[in-house]
């Protein structure tokens, strides 16, 4: 019920923000607010008994003899990743400039409709077409509003990703003639062309190819190494509201795909697929963790310690697909299944935490090389202490939210990989020091005189900065919530 | 009022106090002090009643998340453990209203140091390990924001990266050694990481995963106790830890926090004994081994805050050797270790104080060499520090002799009951341990207190406020008292005093520590020392530059590999960023040789057209077609 209605005027109030004029601020502040809102009570009273498990599909029939429909459903997973996706554009649109004008605040809603489209739809079809339009206005948002080198990095961003959105269709295509064989009907659900069985009566090779499309187009979203080369520059690059979707909003998209699409399919991945993903993982962490403790740049350093806290994800699916396969007690998979939805969550939130604070500082300061600060906690405490707050959060300190999703990652993944979880420790380490190392370096120490006088944070990020941090810390101390409804998602999928 | 209830607001009284400390010093900088300490001296008043109340072990769990429980457990352990906690940490925020009264951001470390004691008593009442870990980084963060309280000094900022760092090593190892205890548990036990389950259920946990992962899991969680505890070889961050307010230094690196990795070993006790001789050892070892270490190293500095942090970390050995002797003292090990470390909280709390009393009045003067005299200008403060050096070098009657003998005299049986030659190493470094410990601390103590005035500051020092060294005097009462309740305190843990030693053993250390004091102040009393020039010994350089520990882990492990290889690391990155981005390029220009084809011009299609038919002939003439 209401998921149609809720998802079809959102969409037309996010593209009419192109025709409000001077207002579109305050017009697309109102609309993703009052979405946000509205999902959350919506999500509240579909999911107060914690069975994450998906909602009836509400469809409209547009050529059913082909499978075309448009049809919505909302699991758990989906309805956490929504209310994220909605939080972190509410908080890019807070912090944009009105000056941008409507077309920046257009895209960015457009980027939220499509985003929230995606998580939500259960149709072939519309989930490619939306992860389509998802892609195209972060490419104008970078192309018009980027920074140096603005159009080259933002065609390389699309590129990229596009050549995986190309495999990940040609997956879906071969699925879908796949399943037109075996039963000689259309189907275009995600539900019937993404389950083992259809799986197992595919030759070989095909089978290989449909998975090799989908981890290849998961893999470049995540970004996972060696797919990453879009990441830092778009990062950097981008204007801060729009690096606050990239790294808050967009980065879910690789992980919905794994474990909004793929996990269905678990039990039947390849053996030597589940240990690259371990592999992979493993190696993001650490390169992307070593890659970002020499870089001069906060917000490039940032982007890779996002890339590398998304290695935990990649890991985690790896190893609870070998773990399913290889009959480990169903408690240890189900954490580390668990422990990634959850990392892909928090990730998005303690991102834009991050980049949301750094926005401020670059806005008060004028800088955002590292050497070029120094000291600011005298001139501009609060700000300082929410950097600092959302530097602990990204490295995984208890008490916040991403040492749950560490923890039950490590926790889950030990019976598969052993020894080798001294690997992950090494790139934990590598984490915690560039980051305390980062905040000795811009926060503490003697002051930059350079800087001359600098403002603190005033009422208005003061108050998103501490809704944020208040969501993390929330939890990371009363994870049970978030947890049980995506622990209950997952066993009802595998 | 119900028992877990109480033990609930033990800790959630300061944690509530953050805040409320915090927001009180907006209103007027004085309150948050008051505020703060109220808030721990109710913690204190509520320890007091689960120490009347108690009867048996309680333990109330909720569940946390997945098959995570949180809550408390309150036993004899606890209880004791929380008593001192909050006991000490009041005496030393009474004190921090006077030390830090002038302190622009006294509203800040006041809101700090109540978080901190919350999180060392949830740390102290959890009853599970995964709670546990969360206050032990909660008391960590506590330590690295009080540790750059003064943020603008450039080595408070970096002393507080290192602690940071450190420490993290150790919690590294502490998280990894649950992420296994937990998944090779989880199959047998509902709640794997819960305290009271393991340790009333030990053997049973040793049957389940076998030794090989038992000894693996504690070799980690003693791993997360070296960090926390400095114990070598993670002693490092604690003497440059001393660059924070002296009462930090009294509460976190002294007093509590510290033995928050002594207390995580006495915690799961009954692990440590189940698993074997070996693991024993190895606590003896490291303990006794970082006794004489860090006793050595006292010898050489000048900075007495460092001084004392050295001892600190002496004095920790001797808590976690004594945790090894469980062949021969059985169950009371833990009451020997946890014994000293009462005693330990009382002495050092103390003498950090005095130290910062004497700090406060200098200026910030902190080397010793530039004393002197100082107890006739300061006669109070001075004569507390000298009832605390005397507990220190465990001098009879203090409570120092009786905590530090026993574990002596415990380790002297443990080498007798067994003919390894390497069980009598913990007995030879505790010893030769008491004869340094007496060194370092009355040279200290001399080159403080007697001879003459060696600089300008010294000479004006003057005591502070009487009123404001009533804690101080409380501190010294107990250093020089305790050690009547040594029997009772033993009994409430569960253990038992029965050591017999020959006599010349038992009154070996004391000895030593006599002779000590007799070299000391011979040489530092007057002005002797000055003529000892050590510089060209290789011993003292070797001492001097920390036997190159602290060099090896900044200049060579964290600047000649971590920085090359995330150097390496990043240009490769660069390099490869390039490569896609050339590739890009090479496609896009094939695109435009592609459109340059479509000229529109007829004559160039015709020109292809017959050029690539002739290529197309050709091609089939070789290959045979026609």
């Amino acid at each position: 019920m209401l998921l149609l209605e809720l998802y079809i005027s959102m969409f037309i109030l996010a593209a009419a923000t192109f025709f409000t004029g001077r207002f579109s601020r305050p017009y697309a502040l109102v609309v993703s607010g009052f979405y946000f809102l509205a999902f959350l009570v919506y999500s509240i009273s579909q999911f107060y008994s914690l069975n994450g498990g998906f909602s009836a599909a509400e469809t409209i029939l547009i050529s059913p003899y082909y499978g075309f429909n448009f049809t919505l459903q909302v699991s758990g997973f989906s309805a956490l990743l929504v209310l994220l996706s909605l939080g972190v554009i509410f908080v890019a649109i807070f912090i944009s400039d009105s000056r941008h004008g409507r077309v920046f605040f257009g895209l960015e809603m457009l980027t939220m409709a499509g985003l929230v489209g995606l998580l939500l739809s259960s149709n072939v079809l519309f989930f490619y077409i939306f992860w389509e339009v998802v892609l195209i206005p972060v490419y104008f948002l970078i192309g018009i509003f980027g920074g140096r080198n603005a159009d080259s990095v933002s065609l390389k961003f699309f590129v990229y990703t596009h050549i995986g959105s190309v495999l990940m269709l040609l997956s879906f295509f071969s699925l879908y003639s796949y399943q037109y064989n075996n039963t000689g009907t259309f189907a275009m659900s995600l539900s019937s062309l993404v389950t083992p069985s259809l799986f197992q009566s595919m030759p070989e090779f095909w089978r290989l190819f449909v998975l090799f499309g989908f981890f290849v187009a998961f893999l470049v979203k995540l970004p996972s190494f060696p797919l990453h080369s879009w990441l830092p520059d778009s990062y950097e690059i981008a204007p801060y509201p729009v690096t606050i979707i990239l790294a808050g909003a967009l980065s879910i998209m690789g992980g919905y795909g794994l474990f909004g699409i793929l996990l269905p399919v678990i039990s039947i991945i390849p053996y030597a697929f589940s240990v690259t993903l371990v592999v992979l993982g493993v190696v993001s962490l650490i390169y992307f963790s070593l890659a970002a403790m020499s870089q001069l740049s906060m917000k490039r350093m940032m982007a890779y310690a996002s890339a590398a806290a998304m290695g935990f994800v990649t890991v985690s699916f790896g190893t609870s697909a070998l773990e399913i396969q290889g009959n480990i007690y169903v408690s240890n998979y189900m954490l580390d299944i668990t422990g990634g939805m959850y990392q892909i969550m928090v990730h998005g939130l303690i991102m834009a935490f991050i980049f949301a604070s750094l926005y401020y500082i670059s806005r008060s300061t004028g800088k955002e090389m590292i050497g070029s600060l120094g000291g600011i906690f005298r001139e501009a405490p609060i700000l300082s202490s929410f950097l600092l707050a959302a530097l602990l959060a990204s490295l995984g300190l208890p008490g916040m939210a991403g040492f749950v999703a560490e923890f039950s990652i490590l926790a889950g993944i030990y019976p598969e990989v052993g020894f080798w979880i001294f690997l992950i420790i090494f790139g934990m380490l590598i984490t915690a020091s560039y980051h305390i190392w980062m905040a000795q370096r811009t926060l503490f120490g003697p002051y930059n005189e350079n800087l001359g006088s600098i403002p603190d944070s005033g009422s208005a990020s003061s108050a998103i900065l501490v809704i944020l941090m208040i969501i993390i810390l929330l939890l990371g101390v009363f994870p049970h919530y978030a947890f049980q409804l995506l622990s209950s998602y997952a066993r009802g999928v595998i | 009022m119900d028992t877990s209830l109480i033990a609930w607001f033990v800790f959630l009284t300061p944690l509530i106090g953050f805040p409320v400390s915090y927001f009180a010093g907006h209103v007027r900088r004085n309150l948050s002090g008051i505020v703060a300490s109220a808030s721990i001296a109710i913690s204190f008043v509520l320890s007091f009643a689960l120490y009347l109340g108690y009867t048996s072990p309680v333990e109330s769990s909720i569940n946390w998340f997945y098959s995570f429980s949180y809550g408390v457990y309150v036993d004899p352990l606890s209880i004791s453990m929380a008593l001192m906690v909050s006991f000490v940490s009041l005496m030393i925020h009474l004190f921090a209203i006077y030390y830090m009264g002038k302190d622009p951001n006294r509203h800040v470390y006041f809101a700090e140091t109540s978080l901190f004691t919350a999180g060392m008593l949830g740390l102290v009442l959890s009853s599970n390990l995964l709670e546990f870990f969360l206050f032990w980084e909660i008391v960590g963060l506590c330590s690295y924001l009080l540790i750059g309280f003064w943020f603008f000094k450039p080595n408070a900022a970096s002393a507080a990266k290192k602690a940071f760092i450190v420490t993290r090593v150790g919690d590294m190892a502490f998280i990894i050694g649950l992420a296994i205890l937990y998944s090779t548990l989880v199959s047998y036990f509902p709640d794997p990481l819960n305290i009271q389950f393991l340790v009333t259920h030990a053997p049973e946990v040793m049957a389940a995963i076998g030794q090989t992962n038992l000894y693996i899991v504690l070799f980690l969680f003693l791993g997360g106790a070296i960090g926390k505890s400095s114990q070598f070889p993670l002693h490092v961050w604690i003497p440059d830890a001393m660059e924070g307010p002296t009462t930090v230094s009294a509460l976190i690196h002294a007093a509590t926090m510290v033995t928050a990795g002594i207390y995580l070993i006495a915690r799961l006790y009954p692990l440590y004994y189940v698993s074997g001789a070996e693991t024993l050892y190895v606590l003896a070892i490291i303990g006794s081994f970082t006794a004489l270490f860090a006793g050595l190293l006292g010898l050489v500095v000048n900075d007495i805050k460092r001084i004392l942090a050295y001892s600190t970390i002496s004095q920790l050995g001797y808590m976690m050797s004594a945790l090894g002797f469980y062949s021969v003292i059985q169950g009371s090990a833990v009451g020997f270790a946890m014994y000293h470390l009462f005693v330990h909280a009382f002495f050092k709390a103390m003498l950090f104080m005095a130290a910062g009393a004497i700090i406060l009045t200098l200026m910030d003067l902190r080397d010793v060499r530039k004393m002197g005299g100082l107890w006739k200008r300061m006669p109070v403060t001075v004569s507390i520090m000298f009832v605390g050096a005397l507990t220190l070098a465990a001098i009879f009657p203090t409570a120092g002799y009786f905590s530090k003998d026993s574990i002596i005299s415990a380790s002297y049986l443990y080498m007798t009951a067994s003919g390894q030659w390497y069980h009598s190493l913990p007995w030879l470094f505790l010893t030769i341990g008491s004869f340094l410990t007496a060194a370092y601390t009355f040279r200290m103590f001399f080159l403080v207190a007697l001879g003459k005035p060696r600089s300008d500051l010294a000479s004006h020092a003057k005591d502070p406020p009487l009123i404001s060294l009533a804690p101080l005097m409380v501190l010294a009462a107990l250093s020089a008292g305790y050690g009547l309740f040594q029997a009772d305190f033993l009994n409430y843990l569960g253990g038992s005093y029965s050591i017999s030693v020959p006599l010349g053993i038992e009154y070996l250390p004391i000895t030593l520590a006599l002779i000590a004091i007799l070299i000391t102040y011979l040489l530092y009393a007057g002005e002797r020392w000055k003529h000892i020039d050590l510089h060209k010994s290789r011993a003292y350089r070797v001492l001097k530059n920390k036997f190159y520990m602290d060099k090896l882990y900044t200049n060579v492990i964290a600047e000649r590999a971590i920085l090359p290889l995330s150097g390496a690391f990043s240009s490769a990155e660069e390099r490869y960023n390039a490569g896609v981005e050339k590739l890009g390029r090479k496609t896009l220009d094939f695109g435009t040789f592609l459109r340059r084809l479509q000229s529109g011009v007829l004559e160039s299609y015709f020109t292809l057209m017959i050029l690539t038919s002739a290529v197309l002939f050709i091609l089939a003439i070789v290959l045979g077609v026609i």
